[in-house]
């Protein structure tokens, strides 16, 4: 199932009951933000929020979305599955999925942001309804678009061109603060082009369909396209048009394209904003995007992501990704890992089960995750349990961890880990210690506790579970 | 609406570097107003702690001495030969 645009998918979950389209005027702050951090408060199975008359804008001409993908619902709608698909299968679905990259992309010369172009006089504000997210932050930001940048070395790779999200501070009518970190795709072509004495062309695209927006969150290898990624996820070609400014692809349904460059050599403050791991991160020298070409569709929807203490969107639309890649490594070593779920605070915490061949096993599982690429900045804590134990349903998780796991045996503590330098525990940034709990039952030659008689469901517990699917709501 | 606050100072580093940014579709519901020093930005109709330099939070203001010697992230690489 492929979506052609936000506008397609908005559609999908209204017809699901998934989209609640709030039409009362509401404030800029601080409405908006609450009541997307309401939402996902409320329920993991919440509507999107569609707004249309907000203060300061003519009714219908300024609208935001938020919590698109913030529930499982939407999630599951998102991958063209049945809204009451459960995680553990929309994890397994997604995982399949990835195997068919690279998929196709589409070129098209008709992209509906061509509509209305706007060259002089810019000023944001006039074209999306922007708004302060978290009470502390610098100001109004922009965290959902897709930011496509090329390696300055390598113009014409496809590949190497990047497509990411990225926080972005509005800091003036045309003039934008962007993060990217040396580590991220996008750092090194700015870096590459800094080097080379050269702004960097930049293209940034505003409300897509779901799909191109999570992908824009995965861990790709720096010569796969996300585009490519994005079409084997939706099973379907990935629409792309050409930026006019700067000729950098971007989604073909976008609602707005802003074009221009990153400042060669320019840094300046940027931040405090509100983080994903719930803390605000402090202010920095950041680059500075000056933007001199935008192009949008009539009316366009601005879609947003409110993000802070979790859960938010955030944590949904990277649910998977986090989880996917950490799985596939895992599984490449070792085949009995059954599933992996990392998508707490971005992986920081995951949850691993796995078939034990030994005593011992799960501990070298669990320190495996710790050595692959994304481990490096994450997997802090790592919870290892049995194969019987579903690693997206917590209510089992805490039962292993209350009666399999033995502090004085299953604790392996790694002192001085690499950790992201915003995880609020690091001591300097970016160091801390790593656990491993090992939650599965002991066995040969590790034998102690008393495990041999576990209960077990009643005998007809499966064949109940299906004739009351749907008479239980 | 407009703010009966003093809108040239900053509320966060009290720089007198205060413009407006822009105003409103609508003509007079809000005006955004943005500091040339701290690049903080805030709207008319925001609460007192966001818009008023003595009930600005303490913790969240910045002294401008101390924003050129903040990290650069990235840092700016050397130039090619
Ligand atoms: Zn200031």
């Amino acid at each position: 199932m492929a979506y052609a645009d936000l506008r397609e998918f908005l559609e999908t979950l209204r017809k699901n009951n998934q989209l609640l389209n709030y039409s009362d005027p509401v404030r800029p702050e601080p409405d908006l933000s609450s009541a997307a951090a309401a939402t996902t408060n409320l329920t993991d199975r919440g509507p999107a929020l569609l707004f249309d008359t907000i203060e300061g804008y003519e009714q219908g001409k300024a609208r935001v979305a938020l919590n698109v993908v913030g529930s499982w619902p939407n999630h599951a709608l998102m991958l063209g599955m049945a809204k009451d698909t459960p995680v553990k299968e929309q994890f397994f679905e997604f995982a399949e999925r990835g195997e068919a990259f690279p998929g196709r992309v589409e070129r098209r010369t008709d992209a509906p942001w061509q509509e209305h172009t706007l060259t002089e006089g810019i000023d944001l504000f006039q074209i999306l309804p922007l708004f302060r997210l978290n009470e502390h932050d610098v100001g109004s930001y922009i965290d959902k678009a897709i930011v496509v940048t090329r390696d300055p070395d390598d113009p014409e790779h496809f590949g190497k061109q990047n497509a990411g999200i990225y926080r972005i501070q509005v800091k003036d009518k045309d003039r934008l603060g962007i993060q990217p970190l040396a580590a991220h795709d996008i750092g090194l072509h700015l870096h590459k082009a800094e080097e080379r004495g050269e702004n960097l062309p930049i293209a940034i695209a505003i409300g897509n369909e779901p799909v191109i927006s999570t992908v824009g969150g995965m861990p790709l290898a720096y010569d796969q396209s996300e585009y490519e990624m994005a079409a084997a996820i939706q099973g379907a070609p990935y629409r792309i048009a050409k930026a006019p400014l700067t000729g950098l692809d971007v989604p073909w349904g976008s609602e707005v394209i802003l074009e221009g460059e990153i400042i060669c050599g320019e840094r300046e403050i940027e931040g405090p904003f509100g983080e994903f791991t719930g803390y605000y991160s402090g202010a920095r020298s950041q680059p500075v995007i000056r933007v001199t070409r935008v192009s949008h569709r009539t009316d366009p929807i601005f879609e947003h992501l409110y993000l802070g203490k979790p859960w938010t969107e955030m944590d949904y639309a990277l649910a998977l990704n986090t989880s996917v890649p950490l799985y596939r490594q895992l599984k490449a070593d070792f085949p009995e890992v059954v599933a992996v779920n990392a998508m707490y605070t971005q992986g920081l915490l995951g949850i691993i089960s796995v078939k034990q061949r030994f005593g011992g096993h799960a501990k070298a599982v669990g320190m495996r995750a710790m050595t692959t690429p994304h481990g490096l900045a994450y997997c802090k804590v790592i919870i290892v349990d049995d194969d019987d134990i579903d690693p997206f349903n917590l209510a089992q998780v805490m039962w292993a961890l209350s009666v399999r796991f033995h502090p004085q045996h299953d604790l392996v503590t790694v002192p001085n880990g690499s950790v992201l330098a915003l995880d609020p525990s690091s001591d300097p940034d970016g160091i801390v210690h790593k656990v491993v709990i090992d939650a599965t039952t002991p066995i040969s030659p590790e034998t102690r506790g008393h495990y041999a008689h576990e209960v077990a469901n009643p005998s007809a517990t499966a064949a109940w579970e299906t004739l009351l699917k749907g008479l239980i709501t | 609406m407009t703010s009966p606050l003093d809108t040239t100072v900053c509320p966060r580093c009290e720089q007198s570097t205060v413009r407006v940014m822009t105003t409103s579709p609508v003509p007079g519901a809000w005006t955004m107003h943005v500091c040339d020093t701290c690049f903080y930005s805030y709207r008319s109709t925001e609460g007192p702690t966001a818009t008023d330099p003595a009930s600005f939070p303490q913790d969240w203001k910045v002294d401008p001495a101390d924003i050129p010697g903040m990290l650069a992230m990235p840092p700016v690489p050397q130039r090619r030969g």
